[in-house]
């Protein structure tokens, strides 16, 4: 990529330079920096099914009808005894086989359904292949999942601390139960659950560093593979035991995007808490 | 279940492309020269090579998938890919679970390297430690051999188990003789092959599913013809040079 | 009765599984507890390079994954072998994973409690610690008859929450660390048993089952010390646990 260059400027920036510069500009280095995308896809759209799935655990866990209450704290408090990497190599391989077992029963032969104990999938046509999109969209809903339990409890905390006053003046108003959950409750909350879920969507991009678990070739992957001794000539570079250089180089990373997060959210708790008695307001 | 992460195309050379039928080869890239990851981010080595070559002649059009060497059977049995070519030697207990085409790499000896100037009696192995990588052969012979008295530690990667030799952390490294001769080529006289040669495995084949018998008819015939016709042979050179210029069959 | 056979055998092959992600929790708890509080005095302190040094570390590991803190430690680990550890005669058990893995959670949860304590700490009514020192009492004093007593209550809540995200955080280790003969745990073996049959369903669930229920009783054992703390209250208050997330 450097070989373009006028003479009197490689000149200028030096052999040695040039050739780290060509370097850390080579195939394998662009598509580890390329690889971000996988990461950063990851969180924005885990997050948004950790709020959806959040909203909904709130809902159940607010609901008038006992068994939906269960079922909402039930999904919580398993999410918190398990650790989220467990759900990450589970749910995508737990879903794909689950489909897999459905398009069976459609397309096997019964003799293969009845022979196949111990192979899976039962017949070849059973087959469900996912591409990198597919699969880094389950590892996506794993994080909804996971962050969702938090997010639920986050907001129902949120729910639970809108003044009642401020229900009770709209129910007052002749507003219908739902008019109040959606014009009132819902809207109001968001400023006390700001915080909480600052703290989620800072669990949750530090999570998407497990995407190598399910082969999705994100930055840790490529990072291991860069930094990895070589002493193959015909693979490349010879060099020794690069990797913790390149591991620090996604520490440091991480720590700007946290950085950077803290920032967002304080705008966001800022703007949100316009003319709200509440301390953040300050 | 798991799968994909880079693909190469390796489109045959036909003009009719639609007679082609698609399959995927899958891959450990990291074992070099077998199968690695190129500076230019693209999958090479002998292995991609030689499965270009031999799908072009079997009028396939072949996708390399990249998958982690510990779940490689699996995702084959599984369906992510459609044959293995990853260095996998030809051992009873894998064809219980896969079959395997007729090798194209002669039995090969395993070898042990170590930093240079150490030794070792190999005759009363005792409190070495000893690397290999997980689910090979040479972990599996280890187990056997060295389990007691020494300490094993199994790694997800050739490289990872080579990071630690050089750190120190391990005496010695048990791996394919091919994998280790161009590693020790590139040290710079810091690692050499000590003690005996290892014979296990029956050469390196292409890992199908059980079912797949047709496939494995394609494979048999391109993989006669290129041992025949030379194709192998020069291959193998290429990427082997410490193995000369063969014949390496019959 | 037929269904329960293959959940019981799974039972069985975690169980010492098991015993490995215990030991990594409960090896690194001690340590990083007693390294969290002179972290959170550190950060409290007026003197500006200690609380400045105090709050980058707890800055920098609170703001990145553990998986690569794991990642990136035991590959430093290796580089300083043979100039460090070798010389010093440690090279055994710095790159143990039984050693390595602890630590490098130490390193971690170090930072995760030390902002737990912090926070307490600031909870700390002024007037007490006034009241304490008009009595004469040393800093020493202060501390251990006043500051600690108040923090230590304020915090529990959240440090239990803590302690059981330290034990999740074991799951981790061996997905880094190289494995010795057969110190496996439950991850590495649930994901073997995995692989011989693709069952996914029991396998990971049998694991999943350990997790969960060693962590209620984590929750249940911090929670009787809770109770304990709180015994000069008028009544026993409900436990009630501030996560993380809300921390």
């Amino acid at each position: 990529m450097f070989d373009l260059l006028p003479e009197w400027m490689k000149n200028g920036i030096g052999d040695d330079l040039l050739f780290w510069l060509g370097y850390f500009t080579n195939g394998k280095h662009l598509a580890w920096y390329a690889s971000v995308q996988f990461t950063l896809t990851a969180a924005i759209v885990g997050a948004a099914f950790a709020l959806l799935f959040g909203l909904i655990g709130a809902t159940l866990k607010n609901s008038a009808f006992a068994p939906a209450r269960l079922i909402g704290s039930g999904y919580t408090n398993i999410v918190r005894g398990v650790p989220d990497v467990l759900f990450f190599l589970f749910f995508p391989l737990a879903f794909e086989q689950l489909a897999e077992l459905v398009l069976a029963q459609a397309v096997c032969t019964p003799l293969e359904l009845a022979s196949a104990s111990g192979r899976w999938p039962p017949c070849a046509d059973a087959n469900w292949y996912l591409d990198t999109f597919q699969y880094l969209m389950l590892a996506c809903v794993s994080l909804g999942i996971v962050y969702g339990a938090f997010t639920a409890n986050v907001i129902h905390g949120a729910m639970r601390s809108v003044p009642h006053g401020q229900l009770e003046a709209a129910r007052a108003f002749g507003m219908s139960p739902a008019q109040v959950a959606w014009r009132i409750h819902i809207r109001q909350m968001w400023v006390y659950a700001l915080p909480g879920l600052s703290n989620c969507w800072l669990l949750l991009i530090k999570s998407t560093s497990l995407l190598s678990l399910l082969q999705i070739a994100d930055i840790v992957l490529w990072a291991e593979r860069l930094g990895a001794p070589n002493f193959t000539r015909s693979a490349g570079l010879v060099h020794p035991d690069w990797r913790w250089y390149y591991y620090l180089v996604l520490l440091i990373f991480y720590i700007l995007l946290t950085f950077a997060s803290e920032k967002v959210f304080a705008a966001l708790t800022r703007r949100a808490s316009r003319g709200m008695a509440v301390a953040s307001a300050d | 279940m798991k799968n994909l992460i880079i693909a190469a195309a390796a489109l045959a050379a036909l003009t009719t492309a639609s007679q082609a039928q698609a399959i995927r080869i899958g891959t450990e890239g990291a074992y070099a020269p077998w199968n690695f990851i190129d500076d230019s981010g693209k999958v090479a080595g002998f292995e991609i090579d030689l499965g270009n070559e031999l799908c072009t002649r079997a009028s396939l059009e072949c996708t390399w998938v990249v998958n982690e060497w510990d779940t490689i059977i699996p995702n084959l049995i599984a369906g992510n890919y459609d044959a293995i070519m990853a260095g996998m030697s030809i051992t009873d207990e894998r064809k219980q679970t896969l079959d395997f085409s007729d090798n194209y790499f002669p039995p090969d000896p395993s070898k042990y390297v170590a930093a240079a100037g150490k030794t070792f009696d190999f005759g009363n192995l005792s409190g070495v430690r000893i690397g290999v990588q997980g689910a090979t052969i040479q972990a599996a012979y280890a187990e056997e051999s060295f389990r007691s008295g020494n300490t094993i530690l199994s790694f997800e990667t050739a490289d990872q188990a080579l990071a630690d030799l050089n750190a120190g952390n391990l005496d010695l490294i048990l791996a394919d003789g091919s994998y280790l001769a161009e590693v020790i080529a590139g040290s710079g006289g810091s690692l050499e092959f000590v003690g005996p040669d290892v014979m296990i495995g029956g050469g390196v084949g292409v890992g199908l599913r059980k079912a797949d018998d047709e496939l494995e008819q394609k494979f048999n015939a391109v993989i006669a013809e290129a041992k025949r016709d030379g194709t192998l042979d020069a291959l193998i050179t290429k990427w082997f040079p410490d193995k000369g210029p063969g014949p390496f069959f019959e | 009765m037929e269904i329960f056979v293959p959940i019981v055998t799974d039972l069985e092959f975690l169980a010492k599984p098991s015993l490995f992600n215990l030991y990594f929790a409960f090896a690194s708890i001690p340590a990083g507890f007693v390294l969290a509080v002179f972290m959170a005095l550190g950060k409290a302190s007026s003197n500006k390079l200690i609380s400045t040094l105090s709050r980058g570390y707890i800055y920098a590991f609170r703001g990145s994954p553990f998986f690569i803190q794991l990642f990136m430690f035991y590959s430093m680990a290796l580089a300083f072998n043979m100039s460090l550890w070798k010389p010093l005669g440690i090279d055994w058990l710095m790159l143990h994973p039984l050693f390595l893995g602890p630590a490098i959670l130490v390193l971690n949860t170090t930072a995760y409690t030390a902002e737990i304590f912090y926070g307490a700490l600031m909870t700390v009514p002024k007037g007490e610690v006034e009241a304490a020192r008009a009595f004469g009492m040393s800093r020493v004093q202060q501390f251990r008859s006043v500051v600690w007593p108040h923090l230590i209550r304020i915090a529990w809540p959240a440090y239990t929450n803590e302690v059981v995200f330290l034990f999740h955080a074991t799951a981790l280790v061996y997905f880094t660390l190289p494995v010795i003969d057969d110190q496996k745990d439950l991850m590495n073996k649930a994901g073997e048993l995995f692989e011989r049959d693709y069952n996914a369903f029991l396998h990971f669930s049998v694991a999943a089952l350990y997790f969960l229920v060693i962590s209620f009783a984590i929750f249940f054992v911090f929670g009787l010390v809770y109770r304990r703390l709180m015994r000069h209250l008028p009544q026993v208050q409900k436990i009630r646990f501030l996560p993380r997330w809300l921390g």
